[in-house]
């Protein structure tokens, strides 16, 4: 069964996340900050973690980074609540969700999702990342 | 009557008459006095002759014969005319004229001048000789004539006198006119000129160089004063449309801090928004998936999920409005005039103690993308130059320049660079590494979003460039983005979307 740590400091969102993976049959863990997780992950390496962007102290971006050279095998999916974006270009006021969601892919995140996204976009987003 | 006694007209009359009035009574009595006495010595000359005459030719009168021929002779002188009393008195004999019964008054002598007596007759006295006789012949001479003579000269003098006044009269009023009505004229002019009625040339028919020289002058002060009044109206007019270009780009700042706040508010409440609509809509959506699709409960959850759906589409159309500025569409344009436009909002912003010194005369390649994401560029480098510079002020330089060395650029091609530098505190290295992730500052709460840079830094990347950073600190700091030429950029430009989604 495949594991999944969530990082979220909204604990709503972390629970409501772990509700629809542990319904949809995975192995799921919460976390509200990302040294919480690191420690997490150092203990038992998930194999993929959905982080937010925006926390206190260690942001969403460095732990995408620490996770990419410390755990290059566990994907990440970012999260993160803000505007559209999508097919147009950077836009100045769409840029904060859109800059750091795109600094989360070349943080090493394979996926970015934007709050709030659906159930089914979260199902195919973890499952386009498991090997089988 | 003043104003009469003033002008031109009325001094050059005002002379005339009293010239005229003063000379022509002394020319009048000099000349009067002049004719009288030449008539009258005339007279008294023909008299004395013509008494001589008379007296010569009764002296040819034999004795014997004087008494019948004396009356003859007198007779005849009294009928020329000129004689109105003749008598001849010869011892206690005495011979009259008979034409004239005139009666001479026993008392007078000869006269000796011209109208000496009221009578207007001149007596004069003769003594004959014939031999040992004597006689005595008096004549009496009518005056009158002379008297109508002298009459009729000095009303001939009278006639001329006033001829030559009026004549001086209508001279001077010619005079004045010729020389007072083109002046008049100038007057006019001038009066017109000075009610603003400056473009009409200035003309005065005259034959009189002074005049005509003036009126000259004059046309030159119009034509002068016409063309300073042009050069201030241009002068006005031209300040007018720059401050109305000053005005328009404080309302377009104005509004783009107001989009701007409406951005950061939306973007804030957005986020918050999200996270609340995350659980919502995962928990309607899990519990939709444990109840039968045909219960009511299926139904009050799916319209929870179309609720949260709405909400989120509502948070896309606010972020969307707040997006509406210089939604332009992506276009190939040269980088000067955009980069000079932001300058222009830049200098509007900025201090006095931050001089700002651009250079963007370089000829560089054009680029690909949309303008207003470069003027979101220029301002938010030079917002951070400021943020820099702040208090001890400095100097803000912007520089445009052609590129295409791949150890810069980072590949090769054509490149055009936006340099902008500041004299401000400069980094460490440390927080240089870390100037373009997002909600990175290194300023107080609530001063800076911690976005400015990775917003350059997105926006540069989507047109395909890179953008770099050296920095002293204590010395200033300089950034320099590279931006791909248009052909090039717009080949890349569909992979740089498709990355983005």
């Amino acid at each position: 069964m495949a594991s999944i740590l969530v990082v979220d400091d909204e604990v709503e969102v972390g629970e409501a996340i772990r509700r629809v993976l542990t319904q949809a049959g995975f192995s799921c863990a919460v976390v509200t900050n990302a040294e919480a997780g690191l420690r997490a992950i150092d203990e038992n390496p998930p194999d993929i973690v959905v982080t937010d962007v925006i926390m206190p102290k260690i942001h969403g971006l460095e732990l995408c980074k620490i996770l990419r050279s410390r755990y290059p095998r566990v994907r990440v999916i970012a999260i993160s609540g803000g505007g559209s974006f999508g097919a147009q270009a950077y836009k100045p006021d769409a840029i904060s969700t859109h800059a750091y969601l795109a600094a989360a892919r070349e943080a090493g995140a394979q996926e970015i999702l934007t709050k709030p996204f659906d159930l089914s976009d979260l199902l195919a987003a973890v499952r386009r990342q498991l090997p089988n | 009557m003043e104003r009469l006694i003033n002008s031109l007209h009325g001094r050059l009359l005002g002379v005339v008459l009293v010239i005229n009035a003063a000379l022509a009574p002394l020319l009048y009595l000099g000349v009067a006095a002049i004719v009288q006495d030449g008539y009258a010595e005339l007279f008294v000359n023909s008299v004395r002759s013509y008494s001589r005459l008379v007296a010569d030719q009764l002296e040819t009168v034999p004795e014997r014969e004087f008494e019948s021929r004396a009356k003859d002779v007198l007779d005849d002188f009294e009928l020329s005319g000129q004689v109105v009393f003749a008598e001849i008195t010869d011892g206690e004999r005495k011979v009259h004229g008979t034409i004239s019964p005139l009666v001479p008054p026993q008392q007078r002598g000869d006269d000796f001048h011209f109208g000496e007596h009221s009578d207007q007759v001149y007596y004069i006295s003769h003594t004959l000789k014939s031999g040992d006789h004597q006689a005595v012949l008096r004549l009496g001479f009518d005056e009158s004539p002379t008297f109508e003579r002298i009459a009729a000269a000095k009303h001939h003098v009278l006639r001329a006198i006033l001829a030559f006044a009026v004549a001086s009269f209508l001279v001077a009023l010619w005079l004045s006119a010729v020389i007072a009505r083109p002046m008049e004229r100038l007057q006019e002019a001038a009066k017109a000129i000075a009610g603003g009625e400056v473009r009409t040339a200035l003309e005065t028919q005259s034959s009189i160089r002074e005049v005509v020289d003036l009126s000259r002058h004059l046309d030159h002060m119009r034509r002068e004063l016409v063309g300073t009044s042009e050069r201030l109206q241009n002068e006005i007019r031209e300040r007018a449309v720059s401050e109305e270009k000053r005005l328009d780009l404080e309302r377009r700042l104005q509004h783009r801090e107001r989009i701007a706040t409406i951005g950061t508010l939306a973007g804030g409440v957005a986020h918050e928004f999200n996270n609340i609509m995350t659980p919502i809509l995962l928990y309607s959506q899990v519990a939709l998936d444990e109840v039968p699709t045909d219960s009511a409960v299926a139904a009050d959850l799916t319209r929870i999920v179309a609720a949260a759906h709405r909400a989120r589409s509502l948070v896309t159309r606010i972020l969307t409005f707040s997006r509406e500025m210089d939604s332009q569409q992506s276009a190939v344009f040269a980088l000067a005039p955009t980069v000079e436009e932001a300058v222009a909002l830049v200098r509007a912003i900025m201090p006095a103690n931050i001089e700002i010194v651009v250079d963007a005369r370089a000829d560089t390649v054009p680029v690909f993308g949309d303008p207003s994401l470069v003027h979101q560029i220029v301002l938010n480098l030079c917002t951070n130059a400021y943020q820099a510079m702040r208090g001890s002020g400095g100097r803000l330089g912007l520089r445009l320049a052609a590129s295409a060395d791949p150890a810069r650029t980072g590949r090769a091609g054509d490149f055009a660079l936006l340099e902008v530098s500041d004299t401000g505190h400069g980094m460490e290295p440390a927080v240089m590494a870390h100037i373009f992730e997002p909600f990175f500052t290194t300023r107080e709460v609530g001063e800076g979003t911690g976005l400015g840079l990775s917003v350059v830094h997105g926006i540069v990347s989507t047109m395909g460039g890179s953008i770099t950073v050296e920095s002293t600190p204590g010395v200033g700091t300089t950034f320099c983005v590279f931006l791909p030429g248009a052909p090039e950029q717009s080949q890349q430009q569909p992979s740089a979307a498709q990355d983005v989604a």
